[in-house]
């Protein structure tokens, strides 16, 4: 490596996170510590019925009894449960505001800040955003367009009120709050998150949106994601989120469902840029996410596009269970670690049914003094003829410091299904470094354009509503090292 | 009988037991094991077996009468005859064969490459039984043949053997395990190569269905230095091959490659790991399955560079074949990569043998049992076909036909 290339790597990992601000609006909160009284508050504040307790209160009783899954490349300092507040709602939301002229102007401004103002949102094509601010619902809009397609979009405390019928039947189907320690802790104290319904042959009309965004201090955020898509619909959803700069390290531990009934397809998004921590390491999100999609029915469709550059530790699978015969199930994953960044992302795919197709993409960028690595499993059970799996996970190391890893399991019990996968790890070509100098593009314009080029194949898959934060995103992260 | 019983009452006839630290070793081995304290749900050394049979086992060992032959037939060619683990000492002005020593027997717990999880080895280690060294001398060419026979059943042979080729010396080592009756190897392979040294290591193994044969070797290479390994596995007995090699010096490199072929209730599990710890290294690891009936079979391949190995090459290749609708293959090819000037990759195939291929040679009117038993032919000959020993080849060419002669 040249000396230039070590200078714009200096100049660039100093760059600071651009969106480290606080707002300041008095957080309501219960007291800290994680124990019954506090998962009763939690679903008294929301105002839930009894089974919804006695749901929550079953899945403690199981994280009581569990322990951290311990497989990831990560090392951090051991999670203090009992130092976490559990509950957040910023005053006076309890009364949910029925336009955007009833929200706190402060939230609307930090929300300016971020790049993402809500009237600007509203106008933008089609989304429709379900802003969660902390743990509260905070609008929603395009309510109404949806309702008369009979889509149901809302926060999932509103769905626990409204459509119980669906989340009793639904709600850790797919993610059992048993499965891990994680999933009972979310499932015993989550707060908010969406809820997605589509009815049978509705093929939802616009990209449905909520962003997140963790800003009381020491507050876990445990949102709970569920969404249906019945018989032979459609849908696309995005999340995206970006945090506030903190010196504590906050937990975010959210569930995410995803159920395809026959025919169905549901496309889940993720651009996530949580507070990565400063140069030194210190502070920063520790984001343990269970994402999980059930291909149920017949010739559904569950497909998972990830870009991940923020958060001091990622720990997150978003995985498909193919169920049905000729399911399909994608994972598109771009995953840029910097200075202390820890990475353990990947995706698990399980065939279950005959004739199940899936593909995963993963592209690993490793930068400054951070760890990457990809972890999936692929699987193939007896009954899974004609399965069918390929996968490619590349990764890329920029400096010396930093490291990329790969560790696939790979099962494969069915003699007809046909499983490839293939992985490489390697800095930026040389080559093709000197060929964009010499056409004229400085040195980091030039890695810029080729890490670009190394992510293309997952970014296209973002819809256009992403796309383009998604790329400023990979700029902004790369910004800083590029070398 | 328990693992405490058996070894204070066999006492006698393992190594070092007279040796305070060595006991004092064991003692905290023993401990593991009556604790049950280890992790079994993540191990990869216990997927797919049962450990139990393996813990729970009746200590029994002979010393050979017979012994054991070094044959000096050609110039530079050796014949040795391995009896129960054990050889008998040798020396000439080209090799040195001795008994192991008390500051051999740390090797393997000293390591740090080598997995600590590791019930096989710690077994190795409580109840080491045999076992030899072998020095190979400055700067010469070599050839070796062992056979490693077992003279009676329900022997338990736990073996430690040492390989040392010197700088400049030329190794071809060829070792065969062929048992037909009731036992249980246990093996230990340390090898070093020191500066400029080459070792090409055969195994052939094709033991009998109620003969397992654990085998755990690590390897490190010096500068300019080459360690070849190539297994090829046709045993009907539970079989265990894991493979460690360091790169510990530059421009040194490790090809491991194995080939196995599995048939009714058989397990195999397959391990290699090569670590990076110096510039401009290259590693291979390659190994190929053929799986029918209900055989099981695991690899883990696993390639680690270090920070300092920087111009490291490293490929993995795993690759499958199913024959049947009960076989499975599990198979997990890792990369942990800490340098970036490095080119390393992986590819892991698992599936049946190729239809359209198997149509072309149908349509061409072959039955569809000789066309399967030519596609798999073709699906290792690149693996058989680089073998450059002739008599090797022979014989593993035998083996081969006599597997697909079940195949139906």
């Amino acid at each position: 490596m040249n000396s230039e290339t070590l200078n714009t790597l200096d100049s660039y990992s100093k760059n600071k996170y651009k969106y480290g601000f606080v707002t300041e609006i008095d957080a309501e909160k219960p007291k800290k510590g994680l124990n019954e009284d506090t998962i009763k508050f939690i679903s008294q504040k929301k105002n839930e019925p009894g089974w919804m307790l006695d749901w929550r209160l079953k899945a403690f009783s199981k994280w009581k009894k569990m322990k951290e899954p311990k497989w990831a490349n990560l090392s951090f300092p051991e999670i203090d449960y009992q130092d976490i507040y559990y509950y957040s709602a910023p005053k006076g939301f309890e009364k949910k505001p029925k336009d955007l002229s009833e929200v706190d102007p402060k939230l609307i401004e930090t929300y300016n800040k971020l790049g993402i103002p809500l009237e600007e949102q509203k106008v933008l094509a089609g989304v429709a955003v379900d802003v969660v601010f902390d743990s509260v619902s905070v609008a929603t809009t395009y309510k109404g367009e949806l309702e008369k397609l009979g889509i149901i979009f809302c926060s999932i405390g509103e769905a626990i009120q409204k459509h119980p019928d669906l989340i009793k039947k639904y709600l850790g189907s797919v993610i059992p709050p048993g499965d891990h320690s994680f999933s009972a802790l979310n499932s015993a104290v989550f707060t908010d998150g969406s809820f997605v319904y589509i009815p049978e042959g509705v093929h939802c009309p616009m990209e449905l949106s909520t962003y997140f965004r963790i800003n009381a201090e020491n507050t876990g955020q445990f949102e709970r994601t569920l969404i249906i898509a019945d018989k032979g619909s459609y849908v696309s959803y995005l999340e995206g989120c970006t945090a506030p700069k903190r010196d504590d390290n906050q937990l975010h531990a959210a569930n995410v469902e995803l159920i395809a009934l026959e025919d169905a397809e549901i496309k889940y998004s993720t651009v996530q840029n949580w507070y990565p921590g400063d140069e030194e390491g210190k502070g920063g999100i520790y984001n343990f996410v269970t994402k999980r999609g059930l291909c149920a029915g017949k010739n559904s469709k569950i497909s998972w596009t990830q870009v991940e550059t923020g958060s001091a530790i990622t720990w997150k699978y978003p995985s498909c269970i193919l169920k049905g015969d000729n399911s399909i199930g994608e994972f598109y994953s771009v995953a840029i670690t910097n200075n202390f960044q820890q990475a353990d992302t990947g995706t698990k795919m399980t065939h279950i049914g005959k004739n199940t197709k899936s593909k995963i993409i993963s592209k690993g960028i490793s930068l400054g003094k951070s760890q990457n690595t990809y972890r999936g499993e692929v699987s193939f059970l007896r009954k899974a003829d004609k399965a069918r799996n390929y996968t490619q996970c590349d990764s890329l190391l920029v400096g010396n410091q930093c490291g990329a890893h790969t560790v696939p399991y790979i099962d494969s019990k069915n003699n007809t299904a046909v499983i490839e996968h293939e992985a490489s790890t390697s800095k930026i070509n040389e080559d093709q470094l000197y060929y964009c100098r010499q056409r004229g593009l400085s040195h980091e314009e030039a890695v810029s354009l080729i890490v670009n080029g190394f992510c293309k194949q997952v970014l296209q898959e973002l819809p256009m509503e992403f796309a383009v934060e998604a790329q400023k995103l990979v700029s902004i992260s790369l910004e800083g090292s590029v070398g | 009988m328990n693992i405490q019983d058996n070894y204070q009452k066999n006492r006698k006839n393992i190594f070092f037991s007279e040796n305070k630290d060595i006991e004092s070793h064991r003692e905290k081995l023993i401990n593991i094991f009556e604790n049950d304290s280890f992790d079994r749900k993540n191990n990869e050394s216990l997927k797919n077996i049962n450990l139990k049979n393996f813990i729970d086992f009746k200590y029994k060992y002979l010393i050979p009468e017979e012994t054991s032959v070094i044959n000096n037939n050609q110039e530079n060619n050796y014949s040795i005859v391995s009896v129960n683990g054990k050889c008998s000492t040798f020396k000439d002005d080209k090799i040195e064969i001795t008994k192991i020593l008390d500051e051999d027997y740390n090797d393997f717990s000293e390591n740090n490459t080598i997995e600590k999880n590791d019930h096989f080895v710690n077994l190795n280690s409580l109840f080491l039984n045999s076992g030899f060294k072998i020095v190979i001398k400055r700067n010469n060419n070599i050839r070796i043949k062992i056979s490693n026979i077992v003279t009676d059943d329900d022997l338990t042979i736990f073996q430690k053997n040492n390989i040392i080729c010197q700088e400049g010396s030329s190794l071809s080592l060829i070792e065969e395990y062929e048992n037909k009756n009731n036992s249980t190897s246990n093996i230990l392979n340390v090898i070093k190569l020191e500066k400029n040294s080459q070792l090409n290591h055969f195994l052939i193994q094709d033991n009998s269905s109620n003969h397992n044969l654990i085998i755990t070797s690590h390897s490190s290479c010096k500068k300019d230095s080459t360690y070849t390994q190539k297994v090829y596995n046709f045993s009907e007995g539970y079989v265990r091959n894991f493979h460690y090699s360091e790169l510990i010096e530059t421009n040194s490199e490790a090809d491991l490659q194995g080939i196995f072929f599995l048939k009714d209730n058989n397990t195999s599990n397959n391990k290699t790991f090569v670590k990076h710890l110096a510039e401009d290294c290259k590693s291979n690891q390659v190994y190929k399955g053929i799986l029918n009936d209900r055989a099981k079979a695991t690899y883990f391949s696993n390639t680690h560079v270090d920070q300092v190995a920087q111009k490291t090459e490293g490929y993995q290749l795993s690759k499958g074949i199913l024959l049947s609708d009960n076989a499975s293959y599990f198979s997990k090819p890792e990369l942990k990569i800490y340098a970036d000037d490095v080119k390393c990759s992986h590819g892991s195939t698992i599936g049946p043998i190729d239809e359209n291929a198997i149509f072309y040679l149908r349509s061409r009117g072959m039955s569809k049992i000789a066309a399967t038993k030519i596609l798999i032919s073709s699906f290792i000959n690149e693996e058989l076909s680089s073998i450059d020993n002739e008599q090797m080849s022979e014989i593993i060419q035998k083996k081969l036909v006599r597997y697909l002669s079940k195949v139906k």
